[in-house]
């Protein structure tokens, strides 16, 4: 009986997928941070999002289910991960002019497979009481024996800390990168552990002064309703972004790409188009403090207000590269 | 009579297909290049490895304890609470490992409420003052994994406890041999390898907590080798490792008991009497069973309710009832379907077929010892081969739940086996002949004999892989098909950015949805073994 429910339910689920205005979207990005711009997306347009979210595999799903797969746009919130889907050869060439128009080159693909749709960059987070403002000015100095024991890290092999490292490849070499991270284990304060989170709530609760983190976290403590306690920690903490006096701060992308085989590729391409669009743009800003890609767009009041900085202009496809020689090092340092 | 007959052929071909997934990963290990491997070896292998073992020896020891000491307790004695720690003991195993890393850390973090108390106590300023065991470490994974894991031991030995007959502990007092070592402990070895194989399967293949706590297992270094260095050859590479590890391990319990047997040689059973014990006693045994079930249990379930009472939880009960709907739809189909094919298995395996037959079916159950989300990889990868005839010509949806259960069935099947093997291996084979010697067919045999006499097993592994599944995650997280929400996955989406207070509702409701089936089976079980009795 209950069987029967089910496939009633799943029929009806069927006719309901098989409408011509939807857009079949495999997801790494977390349901609640995209939701609202589906939601948004359907109301101007229109076309049904179907969504499915994932935190790993979807790239051997899609590779599995070839030219049959039903995903017609992936999006990711990691380069290295968004652009293996290109190494497979699993994403199309996208020519838009809006699309063009709304993301500068170093923040999509050569041959326009994979396009970015919100920055993140990764900052110390340091606490008020016990870092100088002008104590750290890049991420070198982490390596400092004057930090020793005070850094707080989640584990090295997470997508944010390898890109990161991965940029210091990019700019230092590899043997000067395995030195820095070998050191910055030394400077740890305990075994990392936690989301970025995590980290800044250990500065204020003094396990340690000096934090690693994405900018995002900081909106999301600041203005935690649910969960008051939260702001504490975003009090105690100021932030820094490094390497403002050379190669700027590391940023990493959310982003996405059509899928080869999709079936309502015009409708995948406009939703690409809409969350490039200033109106979406805006909301990366407010709802997740995110930062635009769009130039045209400007962060809101109160990301600006955390510090106006230089970013990093390595292409970000570089990171994607360089992420199994950092994963290398991570294992050899033991980070 | 051959071996190769109407049951055991389609039984190993049944077999052979549960299996592919895991030939496919095998293939791609295959497939991989090996240039990973001297850095694995030189760098984090050896350590991977270690923290696996040790957190196998801990797991297994603590579960041991807890599972057996409750489970001969509740059965031999008359306690206060007995009738009650019955059922409840089982209650632990309705909440997800994921959770309980949670609340744990929760509770026994820097800022939770026990460290915070004792800084106001002892006036400690910060976390300098004083030292406080960390919870994310291999002693609190161990801990909070073992307090969920225990049931499976718990529930299967105190059935075969339960079952024993009563002569064998007479002759046991006549000796003056301690009945428990000398009596039940050997006659329940059946039930509590079987119980003891299943929580170390499960603890081999978990992410969630160890991810949480950052415990460097192989199965965390899978991860990192397939999407940090972006080899997933290399994961199925490692993936195998911890496979043959489980191997090598039933078989070496296989081999060691290869020459002993567990049934009784009369069925002539009489009721057992719970000793009676004196006030002492009765307070120790109270406290022996409270202990995991507060560990468990109640921590858990009070830090959740707590979250939901102080109303940081998303509560949006028609969303939440439509996914539980859909949850206890598919545990119920995909647990049915799995109860079905391993009494099927192992019957077959036990009275029907030869070595390589018995192999084949003893392999089939081994996609416990997977990590969940390479196992999905694993049947992606294979029903994308098949994908012209299933999933996508069918219908998506159906095609999608179809792929689902078959997933459910490579993980959880081990369970279903475990439970029935242990049922199995103690019946009389002279039953067995009896039936036949009397012209009576194997299927009929099946039907008026060995499944009566299974059929607190059946039950037994049923609720498990029931509840198993409401909680799985990783699997229908990635083979799921579109706008299809599950208990887990709806718990998962805030879960996954470590804010479990915002889904602490849906956890509860994990919980409690996995509730009544355990009260239900608990109380079958007793009304069961008092009608054979």
């Amino acid at each position: 009986m209950k069987l029967l429910t089910l496939l009633i339910i799943t029929i009806i689920g069927f006719t309901n997928i098989s409408i011509a205005k939807e857009v079949n979207v495999y997801s790494y990005r977390q349901p609640i941070l995209i939701d609202p711009f589906f939601e948004e997306f359907t109301k101007t347009t229109g076309i049904k999002v179907n969504v499915l979210h994932a935190k790993k595999g979807l790239l051997e799903r899609v590779v599995a289910e070839g030219a049959n797969t039903p995903a017609d746009l992936v999006l990711t919130v990691d380069i290295a991960r968004l652009s293996q889907f290109v190494q497979k050869d699993l994403l199309m060439e996208v020519n838009s002019v809006i699309l063009n128009k709304n993301i500068p080159p170093h923040l999509r693909d050569s041959n326009n497979k994979w396009f970015a749709l919100s920055k993140r960059a990764r900052i110390l987070a340091v606490s008020k009481d016990r870092v100088s403002n002008n104590s750290i000015k890049n991420i070198e100095d982490l390596a400092d024996p004057r930090w020793r024991g005070k850094i707080c890290t989640r584990p090295g092999s997470h997508d944010y800390n390898r890109s990161l490292l991965a940029s210091i490849i990019a700019a230092n070499g590899e043997e000067k990168a395995e030195e820095w991270a070998s050191n910055l284990v030394l400077n740890l304060a305990r075994k990392p552990e936690g989301n970025d989170r995590a980290q800044a709530k250990a500065v204020h609760e003094g396990v340690c002064d000096i934090a690693v983190m994405n900018t995002y976290y900081f909106g999301k403590m600041k203005f935690n309703e649910k969960n008051p306690e939260q702001k504490e920690w975003a009090k105690s903490i100021n932030l820094i972004f490094t390497n403002q006096d050379n190669r700027g701060n590391h940023i990493n992308v959310a982003g996405g790409g059509v899928v080869k085989y999709s079936k309502n590729k015009d409708n995948a391409i406009a939703l690409l188009e809409f969350l490039t669009q200033p109106e979406a743009q805006i909301l990366y800003s407010k709802m997740n403090y995110e930062y635009p890609v769009n130039p045209n767009v400007e962060p809101s009041e109160e990301l600006s207000s955390w510090g106006v900085f230089i970013e990093d202009q390595l292409p970000v496809e570089r990171l994607a590269e360089l992420a199994p020689t950092a994963q290398k090092i991570i294992d050899r340092v033991g980070w | 009579m051959s071996s190769w007959n109407i049951w055991s052929v389609p039984v190993g071909i049944i077999s052979l297909f549960i299996i592919s997934p895991v030939l496919a990963i095998f293939y791609s290990a295959l497939l991989g290049d090996t240039t990973l491997w001297p850095h694995l070896f030189s760098t984090v292998l050896p350590r991977y490895l270690v923290n696996t073992l040790l957190l196998m020896l801990g797991v297994g020891s603590l579960s041991l304890l807890f599972g057996i000491s409750t489970a001969w307790l509740v059965s031999r004695y008359e306690f206060p609470g007995r009738s009650i720690f019955e059922w409840a003991l089982l209650l632990p195993a309705a909440v997800p490992a994921y959770i309980i890393a949670y609340t744990y850390t929760d509770l026994l973090e820097y800022a939770g409420p026990v460290q915070g108390y004792l800084r106001e106590v002892f006036n400690w300023q910060n976390s300098q003052d004083y030292w406080f065991p960390n919870i994310r470490s291999m002693e609190g994974a161990i801990l909070v994994m073992s307090s969920v894991l225990y049931p499976y031991i718990y529930l299967l030995t105190r059935a075969s406890f339960i079952t024993l007959p009563i002569s064998y502990f007479q002759t046991s007092a006549i000796y003056g041999r301690k009945p428990f070592f000398a009596v039940a402990l050997p006659l329940a070895r059946p039930a509590i390898i079987a119980g003891l194989a299943l929580v170390l399967m499960e603890t081999i293949s978990d992410f969630g907590t160890v991810d949480y706590f950052a415990i460097e297992t192989l199965t965390l270094g899978v991860f990192n080798v397939w999407l940090g260095m972006n080899s997933l050859s290399g994961a199925a590479q490692i993936s195998s490792i911890l496979f043959f590890i489980v191997v090598i391990l039933l078989t070496l319990e296989l081999i060691a008991r290869r020459n002993q047997r567990f049934y009784e040689k009369h069925s002539r059973q009489e009721t057992i009497d719970l000793d009676k014990i004196s006030n002492y006693q009765k307070i120790l045994f109270f406290i022996t069973c409270l202990i995991p079930l507060i560990l468990g249990f109640i921590i858990p379930v009070s830090v959740l309710l707590n979250f939901v009472l102080k109303g940081y939880s998303v509560v949006n009960i028609s969303e939440v009832v439509d996914t539980a709907i859909t949850s206890i739809t598919i545990s119920f189909v995909a647990s049915t379907t799995i109860m079905l094919l391993s009494f099927l298995m192992v019957v077959v395996a036990t009275y029907k077929s030869n070595t390589f037959q018995k192999s084949l079916i003893f392999l089939a159950s081994c996609g416990y010892a997977f990590p969940g989300t390479i196992l999905a990889v694993g049947v992606v990868v294979f029903v994308g081969w098949l994908n012209e005839i299933f999933y996508f010509h069918i219908n998506y949806f159906i095609g999608g739940f179809i792929v689902l259960i078959f997933a459910y069935t490579l993980r959880f099947l081990a369970i279903g086996n475990g439970s029935i093997r242990s049922g199995i291996m103690r019946i009389n084979p002279n039953l067995i002949d009896a039936s036949r010697t009397m012209g009576r067919s194997f299927l009929t045999t099946m039907k008026k004999v060995i499944l009566p006499l299974t059929y607190t097993n059946i039950l037994v592994g049923g609720i498990l892989v029931f509840v198993d599944i409401l909680k799985e995650l990783p699997i229908t997280l990635l083979l799921r098909p579109f706008n299809f929400e599950t208990l887990a996955t709806y718990v998962y989406q805030y879960a996954s950015d470590e804010m479990l207070e915002e889904s602490s509702f849906a956890a509860l409701i994990i919980v409690v949805a996995g509730l009544g089936p355990v009260i239900f089976l608990s109380r079958t079980i007793k009304k069961y073994s008092n009608k054979t009795n």
